[in-house]
């Protein structure tokens, strides 16, 4: 028997799909959801924000976010090339004369996004959190030039009034160092050391960052956070400077670089600042490209434990035989060929220091050095995380030194997190890695291959140069740094040559003609306040 | 009334699904009201089919089996991952033994492994599946929530049109044995199982979007941009489900009951598509159920492509950052799906080909 005769079926379908058409209202055009594109910067931000907890997050794509719609004590000039600070919350800020004392005079008037007024207290309650152990922020140790900061991250001091941070009055900090510090403020300019309101991150725990709940100061504040797909920002009419001149900025997560240029080319997208590395040469003849260096270096390390490369001479020999104009040619995205340690755009930045190329004196220093017979040169290994671009300097080299020395290379690569430990635990005769710097000063670089440092994997160490960072690190007078951070490169990449810097990074944008103003730096610092659309 | 009801829920069923994907695809809100009556008319038919056909212990017999296996499934990954060179914290700025140490403290990392375990299989035992380790704050049920559903979406649309084109396909080229119909299908067939869809989507995207303008090339936000990633999606299986329909349907063809039919004299049409077809899709159906468990819990390689917010990049991402409890989610969720289909697929058997019995 047949309950739905084939009528009755079509009867039924149809009425249930016109009172169904009737009822159900259609889901918004999600096509910027409504926002206005002329009022609206649409930019890609590669990937969901892992966290807009400033304490907490660690990575480039929610720092984008928190510098929108925070601020910190110190902002950098972006007008300035060299990154000079300008004032921010704090109007300005004075050392005693050996940069170990610091007053910060904060800036009155400034109200955060639920009204209430910004006092000084709300710094020292982000540096509290920041350092607290439960928090276990990986950022901690941004602060541990503060007094006492260090044992109260480890847990050894539990009273916070110990560590060098006071709040004076609502509107002056005092900071205490642990030592000299010429470039403290610098590090004011990061998303870890911002004031943070506690009584909102203990109202909601968490979830304290999603809209609604989250209370912040900066030009721009957060209106929508749909995860995975995208988020909006809109300008915040009561912050204390000039406002935002677009009203919108809309975020999109789209992670494959490709398909990020393919909406950019639809004109769904205004800004892109990842672009498919092997497109970018064809994408340079562009009006709307523009490219900026940026203060990130790519090099390759020395096993200094293990022979060969535990005698300098054959590390120097390495270093001079490997031609890295060959290698920014064929990458062609504008790197710069780079000998010295400090990276183009930095002060201490030295274009002639290091090993430079020169093939006979490399034959020459390997012939010296013992393997004037090659067949006794052992064969080693340049070790590489999985990555085309990794694989293709490599192979590079590979070829370069076959030429050059007449010696055998072997290539060894490893998924990224197997290929980390190995460099932790059991570096590759050659690995590469690469520095990106967190605040525009050379610390950032020297200090990383200082004897002590958990980043220096080639178990390499130096008194003369651990000497010379640290008492750069408490100069303030510019020139006598300079000259110190000198010595040290030449320490560095000229006399032990533990590490062969390949190159200088650049940061590439597609920006359309109708966004005007967007700021280019060598932080890649994108403060969107000042952008216009139109 | 027992016959009457069997004929009154498959159908009523299918309607309301019908529906579901339909306001689905144009972008409409779904009614909470159809939701319910689809959850209702799925377990008022599995209900009733497991009852009519005397399965209650079969199912409930699969259904503890498919505990223990989401168990093991639960254990092995868990102490597979340790095993993985690489914990979730390393990265290129190596953290200063403290920050470390604090991090270890904060996730239970600093705990022996037994505690770890134990303490997860019980957090999976009530249905908390721990935070993120690099979504900071965000619980995995959260990220499979907010993801998920989007992929059920990609998957489905392109399931329904994987079985529109193949089945037809598979059985007129069978009928038409050897024509150049029949070629012509084959050799489409054929490319859609070898071409990858790394290649085929930008293709695609190249044509449909760029040179005529009609679709878009990525986004998941209505119709126009649902087309590109579910053609590209249901092209392999719609393809494989071709074949298979094919070979199956020209062995049933030959059959003696097919004979008997013929000479009862049935239209062709009829013993195609009444006769040979039902007994034909054995095959295709235990095909559907690992292709379901897949397309559903989200491919990492489509939704990378046209960048559509589900569930895949995190089955591969999570694994890449060594996000354990994201990893530990996700491979859940994509086991559970697989289960659930298996035991579908094993059901639906006897429902086409009565002879197969369950035990």
């Amino acid at each position: 028997m047949q309950v739905f005769s084939k009528k009755r079926l079509i009867g039924v379908v149809l009425t249930t799909a016109m009172a169904l058409a009737v009822g159900c209202t259609k889901k918004k055009s999600n096509d910027n959801a409504g926002y206005d594109p002329k009022e609206t910067l649409r930019l890609n931000l590669t990937t969901e924000p892992p966290s807009l907890d400033w304490s907490k997050s660690t990575d480039t794509t929610s720092a984008f976010i928190q510098y929108n719609f925070m601020e910190g004590l110190t902002e950098y000039n972006l007008d300035d090339p060299e990154l000079s600070l300008r004032s921010a919350l704090a109007m300005e800020w004075t050392a005693n004369k050996d940069a170990s004392e610091w007053t910060f005079k904060l800036r009155e008037g400034v109200k955060w996004t639920d009204g209430k007024p910004f006092t000084a207290q709300h710094v020292v309650d982000g540096w509290k959190r920041l350092l607290e152990p439960a928090t276990a922020s990986e950022y901690a140790y941004f602060l541990y030039s503060v007094d006492n900061a260090k044992a109260f991250n480890e847990g050894k001091i539990k009273d916070f009034s110990q560590v060098g941070v006071k709040a004076i009055d609502d509107q002056t900090l005092k900071v205490t160092l642990n030592q000299p510090k010429s470039y403290f403020p610098y590090l004011l300019t990061h998303h870890s050391t911002y004031p943070i309101r506690l009584d909102v991150v203990a109202t909601h725990g968490d979830t304290w960052t999603e809209p609604g709940k989250i209370v912040t100061l900066g030009a721009y504040k957060l209106k929508e956070w749909e995860h995975d797909n995208h988020i909006v920002l809109e300008r915040n009419d009561d912050y204390y400077g000039e406002k935002a001149k677009t009203k919108y900025v809309y975020g999109y997560m789209i992670i494959e670089n490709s398909t990020a240029l393919n909406l950019y080319e639809k004109g769904k997208i205004d800004v892109l600042y990842t672009l498919p590395s092997r497109e970018i040469g064809r994408l340079k003849a562009r009006e709307d490209y523009s490219t900026m260096p940026s203060l990130g270096i790519y090099y390759y390390g020395f096993n200094t434990e293990k022979p060969p490369f535990n005698d300098p001479m054959v590390r120097k020999a390495v270093s001079m035989a490997i031609d890295r104009d060959q290698i920014t040619t064929l990458l062609n995205g504008g790197e710069v060929p780079l000998t010295s340690w400090v990276p183009k755009g930095m002060f201490g930045y030295e274009q002639a220091r290091g090993t430079g190329f020169d093939p006979s004196k490399a034959q020459k220093l390997l012939d010296e050095a013992g393997f004037k017979d090659r067949k006794k040169f052992p064969k080693i290994t340049i070790g590489f995380n999985t990555n085309e671009d990794h694989q293709r300097i490599a192979e590079n080299v590979q070829a370069q030194l076959k030429k050059t020395l007449g010696i055998q290379v072997e290539l060894a690569n490893e998924e990224w997190k197997t290929y980390l430990k190995s460099v932790q635990t059991n570096p590759a005769n050659i690995f590469r890695l690469g520095w990106m710097a967190d605040f525009p000063d050379p610390d950032n670089f020297m200090n990383l291959m200082m004897t002590e440092s958990e980043n220096n994997h080639t178990r390499w160490g130096n008194k003369e140069y651990d000497r010379l960072i640290l008492e750069a690190t408490k100069t303030t007078d510019k020139k006598k740094r300079a000259e110190m951070y000198s010595q040290a490169q030449s320490i560095l990449v000229e006399k032990d040559v533990p590490v062969a810097p390949i190159y200088s990074m650049v940061s590439h944008y597609l920006i359309n003609d109708r966004v005007k103003q967007f700021p280019l730096n060598s932080m890649g610092k994108k403060l969107l306040k000042d952008v216009v659309v139109e | 009334m027992k016959e009457k009801l069997s004929y009154l829920l498959g159908p009523a069923l299918l309607i309301c699904l019908l529906f579901t994907v339909g306001l689905s695809f144009f972008n409409y809100v779904i009614p909470t009201a159809l939701w319910f009556a689809d959850l209702f008319l799925a377990g008022a038919v599995f209900v009733y089919y497991t009852v009519s056909q005397n399965n209650v212990v079969y199912v409930a017999k699969r259904l503890a089996e498919a505990a223990v296996v989401i168990f093991v499934i639960a254990s092995a990954t868990f102490l597979l991952l340790r095993v993985l060179p690489g914990g979730p914290f390393d990265q290129e700025k190596a953290l200063p033994a403290e920050v470390k140490a604090n991090i270890d403290k904060k996730y239970h990392l600093d705990k022996p492994l037994a505690y770890q375990y134990y303490r997860y299989i019980s957090g999976v035992a009530v249905g908390d599946l721990g935070e993120s380790y690099k979504y900071i704050g965000r619980n995995i049920s959260d990220i499979v929530s907010e993801t998920l559903p989007t992929s059920i979406q990609l998957g489905v649309f392109s399931l329904i049109l994987a079985f529109l084109i193949g089945i037809p396909a598979g059985v007129i080229s069978a009928s038409k044995h050897n024509t150049l119909f029949d070629s012509v299908t084959m050799a489409f067939a054929i490319s859609g199982v070898a071409l990858p869809s790394f290649l085929v989507a930008p293709v695609l995207i190249l044509i449909f979007a760029f040179w005529l303008g009609w679709l878009e090339p990525a986004l998941w936000e209505g119709p126009t941009y649902y087309i590109l990633p579910v053609v590209v999606l249901g092209t392999r299986p719609a393809a494989v489900i071709a074949r298979l329909t094919r070979a199956s349907v020209l062995e049933v063809i030959r059959s003696d009951y097919i004979r008997t039919a013929r000479a009862k004299g049935l239209s062709e049409r009829v013993i195609l598509f009444k006769h040979v077809l039902k007994n034909s899709l054995i095959p295709v159906l235990t095909y559907s159920g690992p292709l379901a468990a897949g397309v559903i819990t989200g491919t990492f390689i489509i939704e990378q492509i046209f960048a559509v917010p589900g569930m895949g990049k995190h089955l591969v991402n999570s694994v890449t950052n060594r996000d354990y409890p994201l990893i530990l989610g996700t491979t859940l969720v994509f086991s559970m799906a697989l289960v659930l289909a298996n035991l579908v697929v094993d059901l639906l058997y006897s429902y086409f080909d009565p002879r197969i019995k369950l035990s």
